[in-house]
C-alpha cells in the first residue's frame, strides 16, 4: 500500500499556485481573444463574399481538425522558421490558443445567430429598425440563450487545453507538475493535487453555467 | 378607388421575381386614405409578395411605389432603394405577419416600445404611455409586463397589432393575421382589426376570413398569379365575381366549409 505524504509537497505550494495562476490567466486572455475572433469571424461568414468565405472557412477547419498540441509545436518551433521571427513559448502559446478558440466560438455564434427565426429580423425590419441594432437588440441576445452551454462548454475546454502549454516550457500547473516532481519524486501526491486543483476551478464553474442556462431560459 | 381622393398608397406594375420564379407579374393597387383592402387568392399566387413589396421587405424588380408621397422606382439595372429611405418609409407602414413575430426576449411593453424608441427616437417615458394606451385599446392593458410565452396566440397577435400601431403608422398591412390561430382566437383578432377599421385606419389585408372581407372591406382585391385580376367592392367580387378564376376560387373556398 502506498503512502501518501502530501506534507513532501510543503516547500513546493509557491510554485503550484503560480502554476495555477498561468493557468487562470491563459484561459482568461485567450478565452476573451479567441470570443472575440470568433465573434469577428462568425458574423462576418454570414453574409460574406465566396473568397472570403472560404478563407474563414479554412481557417476554422485546420484549427478544428488538427491536434492543439500538434498546432502549438508547429508555431513555436515551425512557424518562426518560415517567416523568420522569433517568438517567446509565451507568444507561441497565446497566439495558437486563442486561434483555437476563435475556430470553435466562430461556429458557435454562427450557428447560434443560425438558429434565430428569419421572422425576427423582418420584424424589427417592419419597424424601421436598422440592421445594426437589429442585430444587437434583437437577434445577438437571443443567439446568446441558445449559444450558452456550447459556449461554457467550450471555455472549460479551453482551461483543460492550456495544460497543453507545458509542452513547450510555459510554466503552467502541469509544468510546475513536472518540475516539483523532478525535485521531490512525489508523482502521486503532486499530480493529485493537481487534478484536485483543475477540478476544484471547473466544477464550479459548469455549476454557474447551469445556473445561467436555467436563468436565461426563465421566459421560455 | 373613389376618385376624388389622392391615392395613400399606389403600387404599379410591380414585378418580383425569386431566382427563376416570376411571382409578381405586374401587379398593381391604388388605396385612398381610410381605405380597408381585402387581398384574397389562392395560396401561392403571390399575395405575401405583394404585400412585403408595400414595405420593401421585398424589393421589387419593376414597377413603382408611392406612399404617402414617398415615391420608389424599380427597375431591373437600378440601384435598390438606400438603407435611410427603406428605414424611413417603413416608420410610416407597420406589417402584422401570421406568426406574429414578436421579440421572446422582451415583455409585452418592451416588444411595444423597441420600434419607437430604438427607430424613431421616442423617449422611453412618452413610448411607454402611448404603449400602455395602445394595449388598453387591445385588451391587454394587464399584460404589460409578461413575457410573450405566456400569452395566448390571439394574445400574441394584438400584442404585435399594439407594437405595429405604436409606430404612429399611415397604413398596417396585415398578412393572414388570424391563420396561425386555434378558431376560438380568431374573433378577438378580427375584432381588434375591425374597430381600428371604424377609427378610420388605413388597411390591406391577406385574409382567408371571406365573412370578416365582406364586413369591413371598402374593396375587395383578388390576385391570380402574380397579377390583381379582380379588384371591386366586396359585393361585386364575392357575390357577383367576373373572373372565371375567381369565380372557381370562390366555389372551391365554398365547398371547403
Ligand atoms: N423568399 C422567397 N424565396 C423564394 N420563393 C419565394 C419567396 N417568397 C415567396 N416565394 C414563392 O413565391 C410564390 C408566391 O408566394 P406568396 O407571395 O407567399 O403567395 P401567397 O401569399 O399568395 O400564398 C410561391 O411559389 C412561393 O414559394
Ligand atoms: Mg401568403
Amino acid at each position: 500500500m502506498y503512502s501518501w505524504d502530501f506534507s513532501a509537497l510543503q516547500p513546493y505550494w509557491g510554485l503550484i499556485w503560480n502554476g495555477l495562476g498561468t493557468t487562470v490567466i491563459y484561459t482568461l486572455v485567450t478565452v476573451a481573444a479567441g470570443a472575440a475572433i470568433g465573434l469577428v469571424v462568425g458574423i462576418l461568414r454570414l453574409n460574406a463574399a465566396r473568397w472570403l468565405d472560404i478563407l474563414l472557412r479554412a481557417y476554422i477547419e485546420v484549427f478544428r481538425c488538427t491536434p492543439l498540441l500538434v498546432q502549438l509545436v508547429w508555431v513555436y518551433y515551425a512557424l518562426p522558421v518560415l517567416i523568420g521571427v522569433d517568438m517567446s513559448a509565451a507568444t507561441a502559446c497565446f497566439i495558437t490558443l486563442s486561434l483555437y478558440a476563435g475556430s470553435f466560438y466562430a461556429e458557435i455564434f454562427r450557428g447560434g445567430i443560425l438558429a434565430v427565426d428569419k421572422g425576427q429580423w423582418e420584424a424589427g425590419r417592419a419597424i424601421g429598425m436598422r440592421r445594426g441594432k437589429i442585430f444587437r437588440r434583437i437577434i445577438l441576445p437571443q443567439a446568446v440563450q441558445v449559444m450558452i452551454p456550447s459556449l461554457i462548454n467550450q471555455t472549460v475546454l479551453q482551461l483543460k487545453n492550456t495544460s497543453l502549454v507545458s509542452v513547450v516550457a510555459v510554466s503552467d500547473l502541469l509544468y510546475q507538475g513536472s518540475v516539483i516532481t523532478a525535485a521531490s519524486y512525489r508523482p502521486l501526491e503532486v499530480y493529485t493535487v493537481i487534478a484536485v486543483l483543475y477540478f476544484a476551478v471547473l466544477f464550479p464553474l459548469t455549476l454557474v453555467a447551469d445556473r445561467i442556462e436555467a436563468r436565461m431560459g426563465a421566459h421560455k | 378607388m373613389n376618385g376624388q381622393q389622392r391615392p395613400i398608397l399606389v403600387a404599379e406594375g410591380i414585378h418580383k421575381s425569386f431566382g427563376n420564379l416570376h411571382v409578381l407579374k405586374g401587379a398593381s393597387l391604388k388605396v385612398a386614405p381610410g381605405e380597408v383592402v381585402t387581398l384574397i387568392g389562392a395560396s401561392g399566387s403571390g399575395k405575401s409578395t405583394f404585400l412585403r413589396c408595400m414595405n420593401l421587405l421585398e424589393t421589387p424588380q419593376d414597377g413603382f411605389l408611392e406612399i404617402n408621397g414617398r415615391r420608389f422606382g424599380f427597375s431591373q439595372t437600378g440601384a435598390p432603394p438606400r438603407d435611410r429611405e427603406l428605414v424611413a418609409l417603413r416608420r410610416d407602414v407597420g406589417m402584422v405577419f401570421q406568426h406574429f413575430n414578436l421579440f421572446p426576449h422582451m415583455k409585452v411593453i418592451d416588444n411595444i416600445i423597441e420600434g419607437p424608441v430604438q427607430a424613431k427616437g421616442i423617449p422611453i417615458g412618452e413610448a411607454r404611455e402611448h404603449a400602455l394606451d395602445l394595449l388598453s385599446k387591445v385588451g391587454l392593458a394587464d399584460k404589460a409586463d409578461v413575457f410573450p410565452s405566456k400569452l395566448s396566440g390571439g394574445q400574441k397577435q394584438r400584442v404585435a397589432i399594439a407594437r405595429a400601431l405604436a409606430m404612429k403608422p399611415d397604413i398596417m398591412l396585415f398578412d393572414e393575421p388570424t391563420s396561425a390561430l386555434d378558431p376560438e382566437l380568431v374573433g378577438e383578432v378580427l375584432g381588434v382589426i375591425s374597430d381600428l377599421a371604424r377609427d378610420g385606419m388605413t388597411m390591406i389585408l391577406v385574409t382567408h376570413e371571406m365573412g370578416f372581407a365582406a364586413d369591413v372591406s371598402t374593396r375587395v382585391g383578388f390576385m391570380n398569379n402574380g397579377v390583381m385580376a379582380e379588384i371591386g367592392t366586396p359585393d361585386e367580387i364575392l357575390h357577383h365575381p367576373k373572373n372565371e378564376r375567381l369565380r372557381s376560387f370562390l366555389n372551391r373556398f365554398h365547398a371547403n366549409r
